[in-house]
């Protein structure tokens, strides 16, 4: 892919709602821990009563978006407006949705999320079964839609350039990365917002609690459920420079893989050879070494078979010293948000935040160069590569 | 910048399962419009849906791909074999790394989730059986496409409401182009489900008997299903194969309304930029289109606004327009897939199918509609129109082999950007 120019970025998290908290949460790994998990959950007190999940906390939309006009809105919808408003004002393009730089015609979205409209389907279903589906809000109904969120972003915001949902599971915010290039080639925008949100659900606490996955505790083994919504402002280089924006970082590489199971019966396939393949396409499309790379922010989620993939895989790519990172740690698996979370990891190093959670490596003085991974669930593999720019 | 071509299509629709009964039955204007079988409908004021008949998974999966699929992947699966058997391509060849798979949709397997909510709902998590909860995931469409055919490259799924299909072409072409891929499977998929049909009868969207689109008396759409999926290779992979070039995949264009999340921006400004960039990236002017395959959902605001378009975009050239969803009815995500099978059968029969159920035009909608019986005329360059839910506008170009000028050229807009 052509180098591309990373000019903003804005993060809703449960670390805290900001590029700021979230940056300083790196300076204290086991208090960011703490502030993700900090009890049981509220938002599904009901279905997991006593669970730990890295919810974004005492979560008020009117502070970001105001009084009014986002009723209808599901909690996906306002997440991703509000770290869409933070990325643009970071960008210089909007502030308080006014435009400051470019213009409606040439500002999109590439935004990923894997379960979007999970919750209003569920909403909407348990109506239909448990009352009547003729009593079903047709103002509601759209929130079925997976695209619905991005578009009322678009909306809100009043962004007419091309606007993409993207879903590949784990991996959509960092294919989004290449949906966003490719538009950039046929001149479709100027600026792209690129990454993407998933929030904590019912139905989806519920899957993966009978899947057998969920930590039973912090710091237990099994995956921690968490939600946000992530994205990062993505220019070319010409248009950036233009502007005479400021350039935080460069999108320099891409990498993807899909490994299907050998058995017939399989679905779910943890592939260290997908997890290798797509790291070493998107190191050669970066024209780097692997001893290049500063830190790797991996897709490591807490699920065994998963995780033992990945290592293997880093094992054959990555010299030992190599610094590996586990930000979900901290902030939880976040499925089709997990890209944009990484992203976001990624920029938090280059703006100078501690590297951790380590698993693998050390933590080097500067990072440089950074290569962020994930995994999905049925052998598919993405990773970007990103260099600081100083 | 190579030139992409389609050499294979599959459609599942609900006028018929195969593109050469597909195409028998545009021509004799079937009309896929049925009392629903699928759910219970009576307590609805809206009775008639286009659901797929006579669809049997097992005709083109196998019993391991039947137990892990759900509906919509299913007709997926059942489009792809289709378009192989077409394209004359053994998944042998295609397998590996430069093949990728990327498929639209709206709602994904939205039957598998109905029915498991169903029984959570009303039986509590504890019927849940685990092996059945990956099966919902939209994730998984292009997954299912891609094991079948051992394609290595992006899977992706592009759930753009009813646009799905243009966007996935549109994409899918582009990673050809931009040399990511050598060859993609494409299209999109659609299942009929309880909640949408609830769902759009709220919004009072639903006609209560036939699709008339561009007609003085439309009542409104039917929801249907279905699948498209095609075959599309770089020209130098079809050429070393001395592959059978259905038509050549121009440009595509996508924009956002930014106006509001169902309706249609009043003055179209979107849908304008879409179709205007459709032609800007395939390096042609309005009058060069012979036919447009509208959205033509025949309810009362995208009909005239789409009309309002046309007439702005093509002005004299008044190029024919279709819409075809007076038989399949709406396909949501499916729509512009299958739609796009019913293009390239235009370019290779240089005839267009007919508007049915169209009696008299409405007066606010100045076009040529196709109506009566399908039309022969030159069908050279066709564009596929389609808006969808979010303020979605996306059109892609098809074209006759050897029409379209080389599109490594470099962009040239039409006019300024307002």
């Amino acid at each position: 892919m052509r180098v591309r120019a990373i000019t903003g970025w804005g993060v809703v998290s449960p670390l805290g709602v900001g590029q700021t908290d979230f940056v300083e949460s790196f300076s204290n790994l086991e208090q960011a821990r703490e502030t993700a998990f900090r009890g049981p959950t509220e938002l599904l007190a009901e279905t997991a009563p006593g669970a730990h999940l890295a919810e974004v906390w005492d979560w008020d939309p009117s502070r970001w978006l105001g009084p009014k006009g986002h009723r209808t809105f599901d909690r996906l919808t306002k997440f991703l407006i509000v770290a869409a408003g933070q990325a643009l004002a970071h960008a210089e393009i909007k502030r308080d949705r006014e435009f400051l730089a470019l213009g409606p015609d040439r500002v999109g979205i590439c935004s990923a999320t894997a379960y979007g409209s999970l919750d209003a389907i569920t909403e909407l279903n348990r109506i239909a079964e448990l009352e009547d589906p003729r009593y079903i809000n047709p103002t509601r109904f759209p929130n079925t839609v997976i695209n619905a969120a991005a578009g009322y972003v678009s909306i809100w915001e009043d962004l007419r350039a091309p606007n993409t949902t993207i879903v590949d599971g784990n991996c959509g915010a960092l294919d989004a990365v290449v949906n966003a290039d490719l538009h950039f080639c046929r001149d479709r925008a100027d600026a792209f917002l690129v990454g993407g949100g998933e929030v904590l659900t019912e139905p989806l606490y519920v899957a993966m609690h009978k899947l057998g996955v969920v930590a039973e505790g912090v710091g237990a083994p099994g995956l921690h459920l968490g939600e946000g919504a992530a994205y990062l402002v993505v220019e070319t280089l010409e248009g950036a420079a233009a502007r005479g924006a400021r350039v935080h970082a460069e999108i320099i590489g891409f990498g993807t893989s899909f490994d299907a199971p050998e058995s017939e019966a399989l679905l779910v396939h943890a592939s260290p050879r997908a997890v290798e393949e797509a790291m070493r396409l998107a190191l050669t499309d970066a024209a780097l070494e692997a001893s290049d790379i500063d830190v790797v922010v991996a897709s490591r989620s807490g699920i065994a078979l998963f995780d033992a993939a990945e290592e293997t895989a880093l094992e054959a790519v990555f010299p030992e010293s190599t610094a590996c990172v586990a930000p979900k740690r901290i902030f939880g698996e976040t499925f089709g948000a997990g890209g944009a979370m990484n992203l976001a990891t990624a920029m938090a190093f280059f703006e100078g935040a501690p590297v951790g959670p380590l698993f693998r490596g050390a933590a080097p003085a500067r990072v440089g160069h950074a290569l962020v991974l994930t995994a999905g669930f049925y052998g598919n593999v993405s990773a970007v590569v990103l260099r600081r720019r100083d | 910048m190579t030139r992409v071509f389609v050499t294979g299509m599959g459609v599942v629709s609900p006028i018929a399962v195969g593109v050469d009964a597909f195409d028998a039955a545009l021509d004799a204007g079937v009309d896929g419009a049925a009392e629903i079988t699928r759910f219970d409908h009576e307590i609805f004021d809206r009775h008639i849906a286009c659901e797929v008949k006579d669809f049997v998974p097992r005709d083109h999966l196998t019993a391991a791909e039947v137990r892990r699929t759900g509906r919509c992947a299913q007709m997926a699966l059942s489009g792809l074999r289709q378009a192989l058997a077409q394209a004359g391509i053994a998944p042998e060849r295609i397998a590996g790394p430069r093949t990728s798979v990327v498929i639209g949709t709206t709602m994904g397997e939205a039957n598998v989730l109905g029915e498991l909510e169903a029984a959570w709902i009303h039986r509590g998590d504890g019927v849940i059986h685990p092996a059945r909860l990956p099966r919902y995931g939209t994730t998984l469409l292009p997954i299912h496409l891609a094991r079948a055919i051992g394609a290595r490259g992006l899977v992706q799924t592009l759930p753009s409401a009813c646009a799905a299909g243009n966007y996935a072409i549109g994409f899918a072409a582009e990673l050809i182009r931009a040399g990511r891929a050598d060859v993609v499977v494409t299209g999109a998929s659609e299942v009929l489900e309880k909640l949408q049909f609830a769902g759009f009868a709220r919004l009072g969207a639903m006609s209560p008997d036939f699709v008339r689109p561009f007609d003085v008396d439309r009542k409104g759409l039917l929801v249907g299903e279905g699948a498209g999926i095609f075959i599309l290779e770089s020209e130098a992979h079809a050429v070393a194969r001395d592959a059978n070039v259905l038509a050549e995949v121009g440009g595509y264009g996508l924009a956002c309304d930014a106006h509001h999340i169902t309706r249609p921006h009043p003055e179209g400004v979107g849908s304008l930029q879409a179709m205007r960039s459709a032609l800007e990236t395939s390096q042609i002017t309005p009058d060069k289109v012979d036919l447009v395959n509208a959205h033509g959902t025949a309810t009362q605001a995208n009909d005239a606004i789409e009309a309002m378009v046309l007439g702005q975009l093509f002005g004299a050239s008044r190029p024919a327009v279709t819409g075809i969803k007076s038989m399949l009815g709406h396909c949501m995500g499916a729509a512009s897939a299958i739609e796009a099978v019913s293009c390239v059968l235009s370019i290779q029969r240089d005839s267009a199918p007919p508007t049915t159920h169209h009696e008299q035009c409405d007066p606010g909608c100045d076009i040529d509609i196709v109506v009566g019986a399908p039309r022969a005329m030159r069908c050279d360059v066709v564009l596929n129109n389609a808006l969808a839910f979010g303020g979605y506008d996306a059109a892609v170009i098809f074209a006759k082999l050897g029409v379209l000028p080389d599109l490594s050229q470099a962009v040239a807009p039409l006019e300024a950007r307002s």
